[in-house]
Parts: C-alpha cells; structure tokens; sequence
C-alpha cells in the first residue's frame, strides 16, 4: 500500500525533466564550486565551499526542485487528491510524498555535501577527507530533509502551492541573520552544523536536533492541511 | 445504498439545503446546473465535501472513512489521475489502493475503446482522455460499488462517449448504484431510470421519476482559449447547439441552450478549425444570459 501511494511522487522526481535538469545543473554548480576552491588552494577550501556555496545556496535551491518535482509543481493537496479519489486515505498518501521528497534531498544532500568537501580538500590526507567528508554528507543530509519537508510545507499554501516560493525567500531572510528568527529556518541551523554562525549561540548539537524538530513539524503540518 | 436525510452544505457557489434522497441500485440522475448543487452532492457522497447538517450513509458508513471511499468511485469534470505515470501504472496503482486484483490495463480501458493510451504518460493525456481513463478505472474496478458521474457526455474522448451508456448500464444491473450530475435533461432521460432534478440546492418541482419529463433549459457557456480565435468562431458559427459567440483576444465564448450538446458542437468545431486549444472551461450560463454573456463583439446567431 504504501509504495503505491510513492509510486507517484517517485515517478515526478525520477522522470521529470526539470527535476533532472535541476538536480543535474545545481550538483555541477557544487562541484564546480568545489573544484575552483582547489584549484586555487583556498584555506579551508573545504569549509568556503560548504559554508559559502553549498548550504545558502545549492542546497535549498537543490531542494526546492526536488520538492516541487514530487508535489509536481502544483499544491500539495492536489498532488495528492488523485490518490484520494482511488480510495487512499490523504493523510497517509501524504505522509508517502513527504518520505520521497525527504529522501530524495537527504541523500542527494549527503552526495553533494561528501563531494563538495572532499574534492575542495584534495587527496592529501586520506583520513582526513574522508572524516571530514562523512561529517559534511551527515550536516547536508539533515539540510536536505529539513527543506524538503519545508517546502512542501510551502506547497500546502496557495491554489497552485505558490507558497513554497514564499518559504524560499522567508529562509533567506529570516536564516540570513543569527537573531531569533533564524531558529524558525533550516538556513540558520544548516549554517550552524557545517561551522558557521550559529542562530542565538545555539550548539551545533541543538541545531542538528532542531534540523530533526523542523522536518518533523513541518511534515505533521503538511499533512495535517492535507487530511483538513 | 446512498442515504441522505435533511443534509446542508455549502460550497461556493453552490449550496445544499434540507436534502432528503434515498438511491440504491440501478441508474439514477442529478438534474441541474452546477449552481443547482449536483456536483456538491456528488462530492458530499463521494466523501470529498462534509455537509453542515443532516446525515449522509453510503454503503451503511461515512463515505470519508476510508473503508467506504475505496469502493467510491467520482469522476468529476476535472478528473485528475496522479501525474508522472503512465496510464497503465494509474490503473495498477489504483487497483492496490482499492484492494483489488490488476488484470492487464489494455483489457480495462478497452471497455470504453480507450485501450491504445495505456502506454502514455498522463501528463500527455488531454482533457477528454484523461477522463476516459478514469471513467474505465471507475467501471472496471470490482471494489466499486457507487459510481458518481459528473456530466458523463463533457470532455470525455470520442472513443468512450458512445460505449458509456452501455457500460453504465451493465453496472446498475449488476446492482451497483451508478449516479451521473447533468445540465441535460435528455441525458438523463438516455440512460437514468429515475432523476431528481435540483433548483438551487433544492429538489425541484418535479422531483424525482421520469426524467423526460424535466422542462429543465438551464444554458451553458463555453468559454475557450485558443491562438487562432478567427477560425475557431467561423466553425462554432456553423454549429447548431450554439446561440451566440464572443471573441475577445485568445478567449472565445459560445452560449448554448444545452450543455452537452454545446460541448459537443465545440468539440466538432474544434476539430474542424485545427486551431488549437489552451482551455477549455464549461460553465452554466446565467438566468439572463443574453445580456450577460454578450460583450461587445457577441454576435448572436
């Protein structure tokens, strides 16, 4: 039962066309990022490159897609309706779309936050890379499961889910800075756990729990505009 | 079967008001134009919609419980099947999800001629075909015991139309409860047993019995949006079912004097114009649709 509810949204993600383009130009982007910082011998090329490049920037974008391909760019509710008609409970034809596009982002994340580092690194100290570049997939997988969850919280908003472009640009503004606002956005805390400012002097540790708190919530409310 | 007792609902723009039916078995017809509340009542008892008042019991259950709604099938005018999947994956993903066995697609769309769109995506699939689909998943499925139709001739592929009134029988006799909404009296005089014509959320005058006898001339109109609106109003200009056309920009709008008659003369027109179509939307016209629909190119007839 429940791989046919993700039946469908797997299928948008997988065959879509601008889904492929954009998981294809915004993975090129990260690596390309990553590579310049090498070849140009950056101090903490590694560090720049996530911080810089992959967490503001590739990551939501990534994920932004990612969302929209599975809810196929229409409102979460009417991605999910067609299900409903053949007899399958919304709530739980939700929660099926949320797993994909949850699982699509985290491992996609953790793909592209490992790559990113250990390219920028170089092949210097083995060990190292390989710490550090588990450590980064780990801070990217939380990432990408705390956007996609958000946007298509986003998605829940609007006749044709207009709102996750709404979401998109509240995570910029609001995680751009570290005051109170950035604890509501995945921006602040992603920032946090790959080694930037954290949001309120908030602990790494706090901001990988909150990264946790914030798919959570956003998929109990994503589901519960569904069934409502 | 379908139970309501003193039911209200409202949803905009259509509204319900102290609505006592009773159907089982067999094929029974909702008279009256979408501001009458026909598609409301469907999706109240497809479970889609909840109604402000009254009781409603479908199968001796709520029709949103889950149980119930697996053996409801409601295609609406915008039937919409999931995207990203071919049609045959719709069909054995909907088979799943209702609980029941999947016998090849080809074998279930061939009982409305349909049987060549199994391999296509649904997002290549037009109005019309993608209605199709869903109309040959509704009586083909073996769970289904209430069907709900809303305008079982509009937007529907050419292939089906002529192979539906056959099928739907099929399934009333086969003691299913089969209820189709339409703007068109003699449809439903065609293929319902018994009709229940509504006025403004009401039961009208005539209520239920012979649906033949409906004086219902409810209108409609067809509003179309096309790159090449010359063609396409020299062709509806030929059609008989259309009464007036106005053309402003890409938007055509044509008024008829039957819904269904209406869509068909613009599917024909359609076809013989070549023009191609961006949107095709169908809306009952207002009481006093001479004045309402004319702009100021109308051009009556």
């Amino acid at each position: 039962m429940n791989a046919a509810l993700a039946r469908a949204p797997w299928a948008r993600v997988s065959r879509g066309t601008r889904s492929r383009i954009a998981v294809i130009a915004w993975c090129l982007a990260a690596l390309a990022f990553a590579a310049a910082a090498r070849a140009r011998h950056f101090p903490h090329a590694a560090d720049r490159v996530l911080l810089d490049a992959c967490g503001p920037l590739v990551l939501p974008l990534l994920s932004y897609a990612l969302a929209g391909a599975v809810v196929g760019g229409r409102s979460f509710s009417s991605a999910v309706a067609p299900l409903k008609a053949f007899g399958a409970s919304p709530a739980r034809a939700a929660v099926a779309a949320l797993a994909v596009a949850i699982a699509c982002c985290a491992s996609l994340g953790a793909l592209l936050g490992a790559a990113a580092d250990v390219i920028s690194q170089g092949t210097a100290v083995h060990s190292l890379a390989l710490r550090d570049g588990a450590a980064s997939a780990y801070a990217c997988a939380l990432g990408g499961a705390a956007y996609a969850a958000w946007f298509v919280l986003g998605a829940t908003f609007g006749r044709r889910g207009g709102g996750r472009l709404a979401f998109l640009l509240a995570d910029w503004v609001l995680g751009a800075n570290v005051t109170a606002a950035a604890l509501v956005t995945p921006r602040g805390h992603l920032r946090n756990i790959l080694g930037g400012a954290p949001p309120m002097e908030l602990s790494e540790r706090g901001s990988a729990i909150a990264l946790v708190a914030i798919a959570l919530l956003c998929s109990a409310i994503a589901t519960w505009r569904v069934r409502r | 079967m379908i139970a309501l007792e003193g039911v209200a609902a409202r949803q905009s723009p259509m509204s319900l008001s102290n609505l006592s039916l009773g159907w089982g078995p067999g094929l029974h017809a909702i008279v009256g134009g979408l501001a009458d509340g026909g598609p409301l009542l469907l999706a109240l008892v497809a479970g889609w919609a909840r109604p402000r008042a009254g009781t409603l019991r479908v199968l001796d259950g709520d029709p949103r419980h889950h149980d119930v709604r697996r053996q409801i099938a409601w295609v609406s005018l915008q039937a919409a099947l999931p995207q990203g999947l071919r049609v045959a994956e719709v069909l054995a993903t909907a088979a799943r999800l209702r609980g029941e066995a999947s016998p090849p697609a080809e074998e279930r769309l061939a009982v409305l001629g349909v049987e060549s769109l199994a391999r296509r995506r649904v997002e290549t699939l037009s109005a019309g075909e993608e209605r199709a689909v869903a109309l040959a998943e509704a009586v083909t499925s073996t769970k289904v015991r209430v069907l709900l139709i809303e305008e079982p001739f509009a937007v529907l592929d050419a292939r089906a139309i002529g192979r539906l009134p056959s099928v739907l029988r099929e399934r009333a006799d086969a003691g299913h409860a089969v209820v189709v909404a339409t703007g068109s009296p003699r449809d439903a005089a065609d293929i319902a047993d018994d009709a229940v014509t509504l006025v403004r959320g009401a039961v009208g005058p005539t209520g239920g019995g012979d649906p033949s006898s409906r004086g219902l001339t409810q209108g409609a109109r067809l509003r179309i949006v096309t790159p090449d609106p010359h063609a396409l109003s020299a062709a509806l200009a030929r059609e008989t079912s259309v009464e007036a056309i106005a053309r402003r920009e890409t938007l055509v709008t044509a008024r008829g004097r039957d819904a269904v008659e209406l869509a068909r003369g613009a599917a024909r027109a359609i076809a013989e114009s070549g023009a191609d179509v961006v949107e095709v939307r169908l809306q009952p016209a207002p009481p006093d649709d001479g004045r309402a629909v004319a702009g100021p190119e109308e051009r009556p007839l």
